[in-house]
């Protein structure tokens, strides 16, 4: 009998025990978030940490506010030279790192130093690029000339610059103290900048902790505490939030559609979505004999139906594009005109080109029209878009096969121009439109191989070198229209949907928005309730 | 006796030299080039300089076989190399920190593998064909057919949002193991209860038995002292290669509860491609394998009489 009551106490005091732990709810005063990887090596100067925890520590000279305008920051003020090559910067003069060392024209100097140093790594950027070859002539690109100012050289006018400096990385500030040696090139010793908060505590794949700083030189952030935790699984993520062990999940790549649309109506629960970020597209290669005639380019763009992709596939997450960017990026909101879903016009554009109807083929000169769609195996909705468009081109008679592989092999595949179409998706804001059509004029990335069967190749490559260049914000429209409508009457981009970031949340968190990076998470902004 | 365990120790080590050529070979097999996917892993863009330089810094230069004797020897020293997706850890230090969640995980998981089976094995056995033993037959079936990633699933949804009596994630108290421990090990407590049951059943039927109620000891005693004794030798057996199982089954698991062991950095080294970390967690999966079958086997030689007398044959 004693031994009976022993064994029901002891099960009601585990279930009770248990109970208090099951329903853990995140403190008031903090803010409880979720990642799906570790803080890693938050390097202001490298890639290899996350953006968000890097954007809470360290600042830049510039702030790219909701709608990507460059605002002073770290830096009061700027003025370009007339001839877009010299840049002189006013610098706050109250700023401090969090290790007390005084930010000036000297620490911002040591910093843009051993970018320089490091200018392999960055040679993505152009601004190191134009830099560096001021260096090579023995002049030294970044000068101070006064204990607030600072002086930065290119060999070449270069207009996206003050965009640049305004991304999380690689133009961030850290105390040199912190340098290993005298560079961060090989990492640093510690995580001081001049950030809003502060890293407490990072328990390697497990947690991470952030505190406001307390002598933080603007306006304090309403969050006390952040703490953001490391759920891999996309299922548990979700469950975390509904448990209320989570208050928030952030990002395209942490949010499905499906997910999304799950929380949409949820009682106690917030989604919010943002304009369009970037484009999703295909890449038609217009070296290929069957994609070369630009009738049929135009034709398969006829064939798409957007609508539906959006609707059904994205389930209204992405809106249809038209264009290769959308009205809201610098530079693109340019008329024109779009390639509407209609097959009637696609058959006479195939039929002027040589392809006729063949039973349910079409057929040129003997040859069947077929086409390989290649995508990366791991992206899922890529497969169900191909799908859909093979069962619809294949009515109009263009035969398509789809080939799914490794991300690598595909990558190789696209940079080695080896494909008919491929998927591809914009940089997305800040870096569209400058970064991704730059990034055309090298033999990199699946734009540069697809471009190479165009006549304007070689007027394409200079309107993108003349627009980069540009100090006139007239002429720098006018080369991008230029490259736009070239691109978008050659039809050498499909593009598919404009991919819009999004957040889900508890009703604790407020004024929840949106940076115009898709991978910032504007925390400073958020409050809670 | 001697001879034998000099023959399996230098059959462990041709296995483990396979086993050490393949961990390095399989991940250099793949399509990718690792100074690049070194460079994106970083989000760096991969221009053909980085490549370069990178190749140079990963020693990617040096031809296939002297890049595998440089491996070799420095795993020897437990020095794997540095992780691609942070530079500033080594792969050693990475294992290091996981291993002690995956061990945790790994006991809590044996606990309630023992705790459950042997009592339900034996009671099962006992009340041969009654109601419980149908019902734990059908536990059974099902336990070893259900996936573990869904049963997961399926345990956050009963305990963490239906009763919230359990966490569904993280791991700063015993209570966070449960589920993931459960989840780990239904499958082995479905087997063992089956592997306990049986043996009860066929050592039940033996003499000693009947010799035993003969001699007027009591049913429990000869239940629990007597036939539950000679039943565990063959489940001892399969408990010996189950850990290592359940050890490597964390891969998944790990993952959905958010525990950052040596499973959750196995998948996140594939995604990221982190070459050396997968490399390094092959070899040591391969290494336990091998390490456990090579003492279980001495073991069974030393308490078999007849495994010993073939061996001195052999």
């Amino acid at each position: 009998m004693r031994n009976k009551s022993l064994i029901v106490l002891l099960v009601l005091t585990m279930v009770f025990g248990l109970t208090a732990l099951g329903q853990a709810t995140t403190a008031k005063d903090t803010l409880v978030m979720a990642n799906y990887r570790d803080l890693r090596d938050l390097n202001p100067h490298l890639y290899g940490g996350e953006i968000f925890g890097q954007n809470l520590l360290f600042e830049g000279l510039v702030f790219l506010d909701q709608t990507g305008n460059p605002t002073p920051w770290l830096a009061e003020s700027w003025k370009v030279s007339p001839d877009g090559k010299l840049y002189t910067f006013k610098l706050r003069d109250d700023v401090s790192f969090t290790d007390g060392t005084k930010f000036n024209a000297k620490t911002a100097k040591q910093n843009f130093d051993t970018l320089l140093e490091n200018g392999t790594r960055h040679g993505w950027l152009e601004s190191i690029r134009l830099m560096l070859a001021v260096q090579n002539k023995g002049k030294e690109a970044v000068r101070t000339t006064g204990e607030y100012t600072l002086e930065i050289e290119f060999a070449e006018p270069y207009y996206p610059f003050i965009v640049e400096l305004g991304v999380t990385r690689p133009f961030r500030m850290i105390s040199p103290k912190c340098f290993k040696g005298k560079t961060s090139k090989n990492g640093v010793n510690c995580l001081h900048g001049t950030g809003s908060y502060i890293l407490k505590d990072n328990t390697v794949d497990e947690y991470s902790e952030f505190v406001a700083n307390e002598n933080y030189w603007g306006k304090k952030p309403a969050i006390k505490k952040i703490i953001a935790k490391v759920i891999p699984d996309n299922q548990a993520r979700l469950i975390a939030l509904e448990s209320g062990d989570i208050d928030l999940v952030y990002g395209l790549n942490l949010i499905s559609p499906k997910a999304y649309k799950r929380f949409e109506n949820k009682k106690g629960f917030g989604t919010v979505m943002s304009d369009p970020m970037s484009t999703r597209m295909m890449i038609l290669n217009t070296t290929r004999p069957e994609l070369s005639d630009a009738r049929v380019r135009r034709a398969l763009q006829y064939l798409t139906n957007r609508q539906i992709i959006s609707d059904k596939i994205m389930l209204g997450m992405e809106t249809p594009a038209y264009t290769l960017f959308s009205k809201n990026i610098p530079c693109a909101n340019i008329d024109l005109e779009p390639y509407k879903y209609d097959p009637k016009k696609a058959a006479v554009l195939l039929d002027e080109a040589g392809w006729k109807m063949d039973g349910s083929i079409r057929k040129k000169d003997g040859k069947e029209l077929k086409i390989t769609l290649t995508y990366d195996s791991d992206k899922v909705l890529e497969r169900t878009i191909a799908q859909y468009l093979q069962s619809m081109w294949g009515k109009s008679g263009v035969k398509m096969k789809i080939v799914g592989e490794e991300e690598q092999a595909h990558r190789d595949r696209l940079k080695g121009g080896d494909f008919d179409i491929s998927f591809n998706i914009s940089w997305g804001t800040p870096y569209d439109p400058q970064s991704f059509i730059g990034a055309m004029r090298k033999p990199v990335y699946g734009d540069y191989a697809a471009q190479q069967g165009l006549k304007e190749k070689a007027q394409i490559d200079q309107a993108i070198l003349d627009a980069l260049k540009s100090v006139d914000i007239k002429k720098r429209q006018e080369h991008y229209t230029y490259i736009l409508k070239t691109l978008h009457e050659e039809a050498v981009y499909l593009p598919l949907t404009y991919e819009r970031n999004r957040a889900i949340f508890s009703d604790k968190v407020k004024d929840v928005g949106f940076n115009p990076s898709q991978f910032e998470i504007p925390l400073q902004r958020m409050k809670l309730q | 006796m001697h001879v034998y365990i000099i023959r399996r120790t230098l059959i462990a080590l041709a296995t483990l030299l396979a086993v050490s050529f393949l961990s390095f070979s399989l991940v250099n097999l793949t399509p990718a080039n690792p100074a690049e996917v070194a460079l994106r892993v970083n989000d760096v863009i991969p221009t053909p300089e980085a490549i370069q330089e990178m190749k140079i810094e990963l020693g990617m230069d040096k031809p296939f076989l002297v890049r595998y004797a440089i491996w070799l020897e420095r795993c020897a020293h437990l020095d794997f190399g540095t992780s691609f997706t942070n530079t500033n850890r080594t792969v050693a230090g990475e294992l290091a920190r996981s291993f002690p969640y995956t061990l945790k995980l790994t006991s809590v998981a044996l606990v309630l593998l023992i705790l459950i089976s042997l009592p339900v094995g034996v009671a099962s056995a006992v009340w041969k064909d009654s109601l419980f033993d149908k019902g734990v037959r059908f536990i059974i079936f099902a336990g070893t057919s259900v996936p573990n990633y869904w049963l997961a699933f399926l345990l956050i949804w009963l305990f963490s949002l239906t009763w919230k009596i359990l966490p569904s994630s993280g791991t700063s108290s015993l209570a966070h193991y449960i589920l993931p421990a459960l989840s780990l090990n239904t499958l082995y407590i479905a087997t063992y209860v089956r592997l306990i049951r049986n043996s009860m059943l066929e050592n039940m039927k033996e003499n000693y038995t009947l010799y035993a109620r003969a001699r007027g000891i009591s049913e429990k005693k000869i239940i629990w002292l007597h036939v539950l004794k000679n039943s565990l030798q063959s489940s001892i057996t399969a408990l010996g290669i189950g850990i290592v199982r359940i050890l490597s089954g964390t891969v998944v698991i790990e993952n959905i509860f958010a525990i950052p062991g040596i499973g959750r950095l196995c998948v996140a080294s594939i995604f990221n491609r982190d070459y050396p970390t997968l490399q390094a967690y092959i070899f040591i999966m391969g290494v336990f394998f091998v390490l456990t079958n090579f003492s279980i086997d001495i073991l069974h030689c030393m308490v078999d009489p007849r495994l010993k007398t073939r061996a001195q044959h052999a």
